[in-house]
């Protein structure tokens, strides 16, 4: 158990480190996309690479910080009856739910992605408009998140297991 | 075997997965994909259809309308912490203070004044309710009419412009954001109007439940009054014009609009030296979060509603809400009613991205305006901030309230409320002209279509018929 509860925390502070390091990048889009407007205003013409980037930049943050938002709690749920079940309950819906929802719904987007950034990265795949951006960064984006948000959701589980070891089971 | 089975059977499965209280996101791609392979084994849907889920999230990624949450989010929380919202409360409650009810229109003011800077509530209740609430109780207001009036003006942030519930309605509806804009911007007001209309009629027939304030309260007279409800105002007005200007006049997107917000909201704090980095990384840290569970539930529910279309579930609710007695005005009925009980379980991005992709079609069938149907609904959607007792406008108030205010009076409060927002969902039905598009010529003077649609993949998100 320990083993596994070593590569729990070792996921946490993956996750951890890359929320600290994306979020950074929300402002970064903020300024970038604020300067758009003003570039356009100002000087009547607009660049697709700056309009590109904005997307690429909010991609990376909602895609690679879903991990650290799962370790948070973050990820919203309708907690009518989550809310009032006793903590051993929780723990049973969660593990419930990380194995039959979150980690077969992550492992398909990673295996349909996966081939769809291979195709970008060998073709070396273009933005369709004038000016446009490199593509197979952004498709990366799509496995490496989803794969942070399982590896995120093993480490959940096993969490979760051991807390249910240490539950009295009343 | 006919797969008219499957379309129900997966509504039924969404709403007890939804239930279950795992993570919404994931409850409902899950339901999606459970049926997904039903529907591959029983033959009723084909690979591709799976296949093509990674091109829906690149998609979702690339929505220019959807990447305003982050800015307006990242905005409402700088302002929250920048002092501004306290600076008005202080001289605009001096300056209203006089007349009976006055702290209470210096709320709805505030709280217009603020929505219409932002498009988060969090940042306006909160303010408020640390605020206003506590001069409020002290000089004798009724706790049910102080908070409820709070929670109640905090909440006009999601139906004036610039609101996030108008950009994510928007969005679904597959209308543009700036005609959303004008076509709330009336009924916004209307609405603001009927609390203080409300306020009055409590006046009128309670005094004692919002009295003047006393002259020992009211320091401030004349040129110094005006001075500092003024130095107070300005700065206000300017993120106003910052967003709502320059997306009125065409010279921004939506989306532009609220990262220039951003940024000014960015400049006020740090040159009132009211941005230290703790504040701004814990903005940072919140915006990424919410930025990345709503835009996960997005995923989620085009994952369910790819399958669901896939096994012909459009045309099975088109059918249910197409077939209801009393046609159009039947359809807006149950529609409100719908959105209304929902709004007790659900918040507004889940109600936006579960729900909204369903009636749309519908109401774009039955001849409706789209955009007027979006105001409407946005309106309904206000009741969900106010609902007891899972409203957020309330839990953010409770939060932040004096101990001695009963939770109770909290909810109570909120129901005359509720009760006129429903009064306004009303008035848009009867009086469709005061959230009506119908304005084209205005509009495209007003709206430019800027980049929006330039990428290849804005329309992999959803398919056409769906915009």
């Amino acid at each position: 158990m320990s083993v596994l509860l070593r590569f729990a925390h070792a996921v946490d502070s993956l996750n951890d480190w890359v929320g600290r390091i994306v979020k950074w990048l929300i402002l970064l889009v903020t300024l970038i996309s604020a300067g758009n407007a003003l570039w356009r205003y100002v000087l009547g013409e607009s660049s697709n690479a700056g309009l590109e980037i904005q997307w690429y930049l909010f991609g990376a943050v909602f895609l690679l910080a879903a991990g650290d938002t799962l370790t948070h709690n973050g990820h919203v749920r309708i907690d009518f009856i989550y809310g009032r079940l006793s903590r051993r309950g929780q723990i049973l819906i969660d593990i419930f739910g990380t194995l039959l929802f979150l980690l077969p719904f992550t492992a398909l987007i990673i295996w349909f992605s996966w081939p769809m950034f291979m195709l970008a990265w060998q073709s070396g795949e273009m933005s369709p408009d004038a000016g446009g951006l490199l593509r197979w960064p952004v498709k990366l984006l799509i496995p490496v998140g989803f794969g942070l948000l399982a590896l995120q959701g093993v480490a959940e589980l096993i969490k979760h297991a051991a807390a249910l070891c240490e539950e009295p089971s009343a | 075997m006919s797969m008219e089975w499957m379309a129900p059977a997966m509504f039924a499965g969404l709403v007890l997965v939804l239930l279950l209280g795992y993570p919404v996101a994931f409850s409902l791609a899950a339901n999606g994909l459970i049926f997904g392979i039903i529907g591959l084994k029983l033959g009723f849907l084909d690979m591709s259809l799976m296949q093509a889920l990674p091109e829906r999230v690149l998609g979702i990624m690339a929505n220019q309308t959807l990447l305003a949450i982050p800015f307006f989010t990242f905005m409402g929380l700088i302002l929250e912490r920048s002092g501004m919202a306290e600076d008005l409360l202080e001289s605009v409650g001096q300056l209203f203070g006089a007349i009976r009810g006055g702290l209470a229109y210096a709320v709805i003011f505030v709280g217009a004044l603020l929505a219409a800077t932002t498009g988060v509530v969090a940042a306006s209740v909160i303010a408020m309710g640390l605020i206003s609430l506590p001069i409020m109780m002290r000089y004798g207001y009724d706790a049910r009419l102080a908070t409820g009036v709070i929670a109640a003006s905090g909440t006009l942030a999601q139906i004036i412009p610039p609101s996030l519930v108008l950009i994510v309605l928007a969005d679904q509806l597959g209308v543009s954001v700036g005609a959303l804009y004008q076509g709330a911007l009336v009924p916004s007001l209307v609405l603001t109007g009927l609390y203080v209309l409300f306020v009055w009629l409590v006046t009128m027939f309670k005094p004692a439940a919002a009295p003047a304030l006393p002259l020992s309260a009211r320091p401030l007279r004349g040129k110094a009054l005006w001075g500092s409800a003024l130095r107070a105002i300005v700065p206000p007005l300017l993120l106003i014009f910052l967003v709502l200007g320059t997306i009125f006049l065409g010279w921004a997107t939506p989306t532009e609009g609220g990262a220039m917000g951003a940024t000014g909201a960015l400049l006020l704090a740090w040159a009132r030296r009211r941005l230290p980095l703790a504040l701004l990384k814990q903005a940072l840290n919140t915006t990424t979060r919410l930025s990345s569970f709503v835009m996960f539930i997005l995923i989620g529910s085009t994952v369910f509603s790819l399958i669901f279309r896939g096994v012909n579930g459009d045309l099975w609710v088109e059918h249910l809400l197409t077939g209801l007695p009393g046609g159009t005005l039947g359809f807006l009925i149950v529609v409100n009613l719908l959105v209304f009980v929902l709004a007790f379980f659900l918040d507004f991005f889940e109600i936006a991205f579960i729900i909204i992709p369903l009636l749309a079609p519908v109401a774009q069938k039955l001849g409706i305006d789209l955009i007027w149907f979006g105001v409407l609904i946005g309106i309904n959607m206000q009741t969900s901030f106010m609902h007891p007792p899972f409203g957020f406008a309330l839990f953010y108030l409770r939060s932040v309230a004096p101990k001695e205010i009963k939770t109770t009076d909290i909810y109570r409060g909120a129901i005359p409320f509720v009760l006129i927002q429903l009064v306004m969902v009303v008035l848009v039905i009867a009086f469709p002209d005061i959230a009506s598009s119908a304005k084209p010529k205005a509009l495209s003077s007003g709206v430019i279509e800027v980049p929006m649609e330039q990428d290849g993949y804005g329309d992999y998100y959803l398919p056409k018929e769906w915009r």
